[in-house]
Protein backbone atom coordinates (compact mmCIF):
# COMPACT_ATOMS: atom_id res chain seq x y z
CA UNK A 1 0.00 0.00 0.00
CA UNK A 2 1.47 3.55 -0.96
CA UNK A 3 2.42 5.38 1.99
CA UNK A 4 1.11 9.50 1.41
CA UNK A 5 3.70 12.08 3.19
CA UNK A 6 2.83 13.32 6.66
CA UNK A 7 2.71 16.90 4.04
CA UNK A 8 -0.23 15.60 2.15
CA UNK A 9 -1.95 14.11 5.03
CA UNK A 10 -1.77 17.03 7.36
CA UNK A 11 -3.28 19.23 4.54
CA UNK A 12 -6.10 17.04 3.85
CA UNK A 13 -6.68 16.04 7.49
CA UNK A 14 -9.16 18.99 8.06
CA UNK A 15 -10.90 17.44 4.93
CA UNK A 16 -11.68 14.42 5.91
CA UNK A 17 -12.19 14.54 9.33
CA UNK A 18 -14.78 18.07 8.16
CA UNK A 19 -16.42 15.95 5.93
CA UNK A 20 -17.24 13.18 8.31
CA UNK A 21 -18.32 15.18 11.00
CA UNK A 22 -20.79 16.57 7.99
CA UNK A 23 -22.34 13.41 7.81
CA UNK A 24 -22.86 13.04 11.78
CA UNK A 25 -21.54 13.55 15.44
CA UNK A 26 -18.48 10.76 16.26
CA UNK A 27 -16.26 11.07 18.91
CA UNK A 28 -12.20 10.77 18.38
CA UNK A 29 -11.71 6.79 17.95
CA UNK A 30 -14.53 6.90 15.73
CA UNK A 31 -13.22 9.57 13.26
CA UNK A 32 -9.58 7.80 13.48
CA UNK A 33 -11.34 4.44 12.64
CA UNK A 34 -13.69 5.70 9.84
CA UNK A 35 -11.25 7.41 8.07
CA UNK A 36 -8.84 4.14 8.07
CA UNK A 37 -11.40 2.35 6.56
CA UNK A 38 -12.75 4.44 4.10
CA UNK A 39 -9.32 5.07 2.76
CA UNK A 40 -8.35 1.55 2.85
CA UNK A 41 -5.20 2.40 5.30
CA UNK A 42 -3.83 5.08 3.38
CA UNK A 43 -5.12 8.12 5.53
CA UNK A 44 -4.01 7.02 9.08
CA UNK A 45 -4.60 10.02 12.02
CA UNK A 46 -2.92 9.04 15.48
CA UNK A 47 -3.59 10.26 18.58
CA UNK A 48 -1.09 13.22 18.40
CA UNK A 49 -2.78 14.18 15.61
CA UNK A 50 -6.43 13.93 15.68
CA UNK A 51 -6.60 15.62 19.13
CA UNK A 52 -4.74 18.59 18.71
CA UNK A 53 -6.73 19.19 15.37
CA UNK A 54 -9.86 18.94 16.92
CA UNK A 55 -9.03 21.19 19.90
CA UNK A 56 -8.45 23.45 17.64
CA UNK A 57 -11.81 23.39 15.42
CA UNK A 58 -13.56 23.58 18.81
CA UNK A 59 -11.46 26.48 19.57
CA UNK A 60 -11.95 28.13 16.20
CA UNK A 61 -16.03 27.34 16.45
CA UNK A 62 -15.89 24.92 13.39
CA UNK A 63 -17.09 21.77 16.22
CA UNK A 64 -18.66 21.42 18.89
CA UNK A 65 -17.66 18.78 21.32
CA UNK A 66 -20.48 17.23 23.58
CA UNK A 67 -20.17 14.63 26.54
CA UNK A 68 -22.27 11.84 25.43
CA UNK A 69 -23.26 8.06 27.65
CA UNK A 70 -22.97 5.81 25.43
CA UNK A 71 -25.51 2.47 25.11
CA UNK A 72 -22.94 0.61 27.50
CA UNK A 73 -22.41 3.02 30.06
CA UNK A 74 -19.59 4.76 28.59
CA UNK A 75 -18.96 8.26 28.17
CA UNK A 76 -17.31 9.65 25.11
CA UNK A 77 -16.73 12.75 23.77
CA UNK A 78 -18.70 13.70 20.54
CA UNK A 79 -17.86 15.90 17.48
CA UNK A 80 -20.44 17.79 15.81
CA UNK A 81 -19.85 20.40 12.83
CA UNK A 82 -21.38 23.90 13.69
CA UNK A 83 -23.31 26.23 11.45
CA UNK A 84 -19.54 27.92 11.16
CA UNK A 85 -17.61 24.51 10.50
CA UNK A 86 -19.93 23.94 7.72
CA UNK A 87 -19.53 27.23 6.13
CA UNK A 88 -15.57 26.41 6.47
CA UNK A 89 -16.29 22.79 4.60
CA UNK A 90 -17.54 24.12 1.52
CA UNK A 91 -14.52 26.39 0.20
CA UNK A 92 -12.54 23.73 1.66
CA UNK A 93 -14.01 21.33 -0.73
CA UNK A 94 -13.94 23.23 -3.45
CA UNK A 95 -10.45 24.20 -2.71
CA UNK A 96 -9.23 20.64 -2.76
CA UNK A 97 -11.26 19.92 -5.88
CA UNK A 98 -9.69 22.20 -7.74
CA UNK A 99 -6.48 21.08 -6.72
CA UNK A 100 -7.06 17.55 -7.99
CA UNK A 101 -8.04 18.70 -11.43
CA UNK A 102 -5.09 20.82 -11.34
CA UNK A 103 -2.95 18.20 -10.35
CA UNK A 104 -5.08 15.54 -13.14
CA UNK A 105 -4.72 17.66 -15.64
CA UNK A 106 -0.58 17.81 -15.71
CA UNK A 107 0.12 14.35 -14.71
CA UNK A 108 -2.83 13.00 -16.31
CA UNK A 109 -3.84 10.64 -13.40
CA UNK A 110 -7.09 9.53 -13.36
CA UNK A 111 -9.99 8.84 -10.67
CA UNK A 112 -10.05 5.40 -9.70
CA UNK B 1 -9.65 -4.53 31.94
CA UNK B 2 -6.37 -1.55 32.19
CA UNK B 3 -7.45 1.19 33.91
CA UNK B 4 -6.73 3.67 31.01
CA UNK B 5 -7.54 6.74 32.77
CA UNK B 6 -4.92 6.07 34.72
CA UNK B 7 -2.20 5.00 32.42
CA UNK B 8 -3.26 8.38 30.52
CA UNK B 9 -3.14 10.70 33.55
CA UNK B 10 0.26 9.23 34.61
CA UNK B 11 1.79 9.67 31.17
CA UNK B 12 0.65 12.56 29.62
CA UNK B 13 0.47 15.01 33.16
CA UNK B 14 3.09 17.57 31.72
CA UNK B 15 2.56 21.19 31.58
CA UNK B 16 -1.16 21.52 32.30
CA UNK B 17 -1.55 19.85 28.74
CA UNK B 18 -3.70 17.15 29.76
CA UNK B 19 -6.85 18.22 31.65
CA UNK B 20 -8.98 16.02 33.49
CA UNK B 21 -11.78 15.69 30.67
CA UNK B 22 -8.76 15.21 28.10
CA UNK B 23 -7.42 12.84 29.83
CA UNK B 24 -11.34 10.60 30.63
CA UNK B 25 -11.43 11.60 26.64
CA UNK B 26 -7.90 10.20 25.55
CA UNK B 27 -8.76 6.90 27.66
CA UNK B 28 -12.25 6.44 25.81
CA UNK B 29 -9.95 6.10 22.51
CA UNK B 30 -7.47 3.93 24.15
CA UNK B 31 -10.44 2.03 25.35
CA UNK B 32 -11.72 1.96 22.40
CA UNK B 33 -8.71 0.93 20.27
CA UNK B 34 -8.23 -2.04 23.08
CA UNK B 35 -11.57 -3.75 22.87
CA UNK B 36 -11.31 -3.45 18.75
CA UNK B 37 -7.92 -5.33 19.32
CA UNK B 38 -9.54 -7.82 21.65
CA UNK B 39 -12.03 -8.35 18.73
CA UNK B 40 -10.04 -8.96 16.08
CA UNK B 41 -8.60 -12.11 18.29
CA UNK B 42 -5.49 -10.67 20.02
CA UNK B 43 -4.59 -12.04 23.30
CA UNK B 44 -5.08 -9.42 26.06
CA UNK B 45 -1.43 -8.97 27.00
CA UNK B 46 -0.27 -7.70 22.73
CA UNK B 47 -3.92 -5.63 22.70
CA UNK B 48 -2.61 -4.01 25.82
CA UNK B 49 0.65 -3.14 24.37
CA UNK B 50 -0.50 -2.71 21.10
CA UNK B 51 -3.05 -0.10 22.26
CA UNK B 52 -0.18 1.55 24.40
CA UNK B 53 1.86 2.45 21.30
CA UNK B 54 -0.51 4.33 19.80
CA UNK B 55 1.21 7.00 23.17
CA UNK B 56 4.46 5.81 23.28
CA UNK B 57 5.41 5.74 19.68
CA UNK B 58 6.34 8.96 19.07
CA UNK B 59 7.16 9.89 22.95
CA UNK B 60 5.35 11.72 25.28
CA UNK B 61 7.13 14.90 25.05
CA UNK B 62 6.07 14.57 21.28
CA UNK B 63 2.62 14.68 21.85
CA UNK B 64 2.82 17.51 24.39
CA UNK B 65 4.62 19.58 22.18
CA UNK B 66 2.19 19.14 19.32
CA UNK B 67 -0.44 20.20 21.61
CA UNK B 68 1.75 23.03 23.00
CA UNK B 69 2.68 24.15 19.06
CA UNK B 70 -0.86 23.80 18.57
CA UNK B 71 -1.76 26.41 21.31
CA UNK B 72 1.02 28.71 20.48
CA UNK B 73 -0.14 29.18 16.80
CA UNK B 74 -3.37 29.85 16.67
CA UNK B 75 -4.53 33.27 16.25
CA UNK B 76 -0.45 33.76 16.64
CA UNK B 77 -0.27 37.86 15.33
CA UNK B 78 -2.95 38.99 18.16
CA UNK B 79 -1.90 36.87 21.20
CA UNK B 80 1.48 36.45 20.74
CA UNK B 81 3.30 38.78 17.79
CA UNK B 82 1.93 41.72 18.92
CA UNK B 83 2.02 41.93 22.11
CA UNK B 84 5.52 40.18 21.96
CA UNK B 85 6.13 43.50 19.33
CA UNK B 86 4.86 45.91 22.23
CA UNK B 87 7.08 44.78 24.80
CA UNK B 88 9.64 44.41 22.63
CA UNK B 89 9.41 48.74 21.31
CA UNK B 90 8.69 49.51 25.03
CA UNK B 91 11.77 47.76 26.28
CA UNK B 92 13.93 49.43 23.79
CA UNK B 93 12.40 52.69 24.00
CA UNK B 94 13.51 52.48 28.18
CA UNK B 95 16.57 51.92 26.79
CA UNK B 96 16.72 54.81 24.56
CA UNK B 97 15.57 57.19 27.15
CA UNK B 98 18.06 56.27 29.77
CA UNK B 99 20.63 56.47 27.08
CA UNK B 100 18.96 60.21 26.92
CA UNK B 101 19.46 60.70 30.10
CA UNK B 102 23.65 59.66 30.31
CA UNK B 103 22.56 56.56 32.71
CA UNK B 104 24.82 54.21 31.17
CA UNK B 105 24.89 50.39 31.69
CA UNK B 106 27.86 49.15 34.39
CA UNK B 107 31.04 47.80 32.66
CA UNK B 108 32.49 45.13 33.98
CA UNK B 109 36.10 44.18 33.14
CA UNK B 110 37.22 40.68 32.54
CA UNK B 111 40.21 38.91 31.32
CA UNK B 112 41.45 39.04 27.48
CA UNK B 113 40.24 42.27 27.01
CA UNK B 114 36.69 40.92 27.48
CA UNK B 115 33.86 43.02 29.62
CA UNK B 116 30.70 42.79 30.47
CA UNK B 117 27.78 45.77 30.10
CA UNK B 118 25.44 45.77 32.62
CA UNK B 119 22.14 47.33 32.03
CA UNK B 120 20.93 47.71 35.39
CA UNK B 121 18.99 50.58 35.12
CA UNK B 122 17.34 49.07 31.83
CA UNK B 123 17.32 45.74 33.26
CA UNK B 124 15.14 47.18 36.81
CA UNK B 125 12.31 48.55 34.25
CA UNK B 126 12.21 45.35 31.93
CA UNK B 127 9.24 43.52 34.27
CA UNK B 128 7.09 46.48 33.25
CA UNK B 129 7.53 45.58 29.84
CA UNK B 130 7.13 41.43 30.22
CA UNK B 131 4.07 43.02 32.52
CA UNK B 132 2.73 44.60 29.54
CA UNK B 133 3.19 41.93 27.00
CA UNK B 134 1.77 39.31 28.95
CA UNK B 135 -1.65 41.59 29.95
CA UNK B 136 -1.77 42.70 26.35
CA UNK B 137 -1.51 38.82 25.01
CA UNK B 138 -3.96 38.19 28.17
CA UNK B 139 -6.76 40.56 27.00
CA UNK B 140 -6.66 39.06 23.50
CA UNK B 141 -7.19 35.74 25.07
CA UNK B 142 -3.49 34.22 24.79
CA UNK B 143 -3.04 31.11 26.76
CA UNK B 144 -0.57 31.32 29.93
CA UNK B 145 2.01 29.74 26.97
CA UNK B 146 1.45 32.65 24.23
CA UNK B 147 1.43 35.22 27.69
CA UNK B 148 5.08 33.86 28.21
CA UNK B 149 6.16 34.11 24.87
CA UNK B 150 4.96 37.17 24.16
CA UNK B 151 7.14 38.71 27.17
CA UNK B 152 9.51 37.18 26.29
CA UNK B 153 9.86 38.63 22.86
CA UNK B 154 12.65 41.20 23.61
CA UNK B 155 15.06 37.89 24.99
CA UNK B 156 14.47 35.74 22.03
CA UNK B 157 14.56 38.78 19.41
CA UNK B 158 17.94 40.05 21.21
CA UNK B 159 19.73 36.76 21.42
CA UNK B 160 18.96 35.85 17.77
CA UNK B 161 20.28 39.39 16.26
CA UNK B 162 23.83 38.50 18.68
CA UNK B 163 23.62 34.72 17.00
CA UNK B 164 23.20 36.20 13.77
CA UNK B 165 26.01 38.68 13.86
CA UNK B 166 28.18 35.82 15.32
CA UNK B 167 27.35 33.61 12.17
CA UNK B 168 27.77 36.42 9.74
CA UNK B 169 30.65 37.81 11.36
CA UNK B 170 31.87 33.92 11.05
CA UNK B 171 31.29 34.05 7.17
CA UNK B 172 32.66 37.11 6.15
CA UNK B 173 35.83 35.54 8.14
CA UNK B 174 36.08 32.69 6.09
CA UNK B 175 35.92 34.80 2.98
CA UNK B 176 37.95 37.67 3.82
CA UNK B 177 41.64 37.18 4.59
CA UNK B 178 42.51 39.20 7.70
CA UNK B 179 39.16 39.99 9.05
CA UNK B 180 40.06 40.18 12.24
CA UNK B 181 38.15 37.37 13.38
CA UNK B 182 39.51 35.91 16.66
CA UNK B 183 37.66 32.26 18.19
CA UNK B 184 39.40 33.38 21.40
CA UNK B 185 36.99 36.46 22.03
CA UNK B 186 34.20 35.96 19.19
CA UNK B 187 32.81 33.01 21.58
CA UNK B 188 33.24 34.01 24.54
CA UNK B 189 32.18 37.40 23.70
CA UNK B 190 28.45 35.53 22.46
CA UNK B 191 28.61 34.03 25.74
CA UNK B 192 28.79 36.81 27.45
CA UNK B 193 26.58 38.77 25.07
CA UNK B 194 23.65 35.87 25.14
CA UNK B 195 24.24 36.44 29.10
CA UNK B 196 23.31 39.80 29.41
CA UNK B 197 20.59 40.40 26.60
CA UNK B 198 19.06 37.12 26.66
CA UNK B 199 19.39 35.14 29.61
CA UNK B 200 19.39 38.27 32.39
CA UNK B 201 16.70 40.38 30.26
CA UNK B 202 14.14 36.84 30.18
CA UNK B 203 14.25 37.20 34.20
CA UNK B 204 13.00 40.27 34.52
CA UNK B 205 10.66 40.41 31.93
CA UNK B 206 9.24 36.71 33.07
CA UNK B 207 9.09 38.14 36.88
CA UNK B 208 7.16 40.87 35.10
CA UNK B 209 5.07 38.32 33.21
CA UNK B 210 4.18 36.38 36.68
CA UNK B 211 3.31 40.02 38.43
CA UNK B 212 1.09 40.53 35.39
CA UNK B 213 -0.37 36.95 35.44
CA UNK B 214 -1.46 37.63 39.35
CA UNK B 215 -2.85 40.75 39.09
CA UNK B 216 -5.01 39.36 35.89
CA UNK B 217 -6.23 36.82 37.57
CA UNK B 218 -6.89 39.05 41.11
CA UNK B 219 -9.13 41.22 38.01
CA UNK B 220 -10.84 38.34 37.16
CA UNK B 221 -11.84 37.29 40.34
CA UNK B 222 -13.22 41.21 41.37
CA UNK B 223 -14.71 40.99 37.93
CA UNK B 224 -16.58 37.49 38.92
CA UNK B 225 -17.50 39.23 42.39
CA UNK B 226 -19.30 41.97 41.21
Amino acid sequence: MPSVSSQIKRGSAELAVLTLLAEHPLHGYEIAKQIESQTGGVLRFDMASLYPMLYRFERKNWVKAEWQTLLNGRRRRCYRLTASGRKQLAPLRAEWRAFFQALQSVTGFQNA
Amino acid sequence: MPDWKQIVGKRLRVLGVCSPEFTEELAGHLEDSYEALLCQGLPAEAAFHRTMRQIEVHGKSWFVLRFLKEDLMTDFTRKVALPGLLTFASAMVIAWALDIAHIQPKTIFLTNGLFLSLPIAWLCLLPFCGAAGALVSRRNGGSWLQRIVASLFPSSIMGLVLLLIFVAGFAISRFVPDSGWNWALAAPGLALGLLTFTVLTAIPLLLGAGAAERVGKASSRTACNI
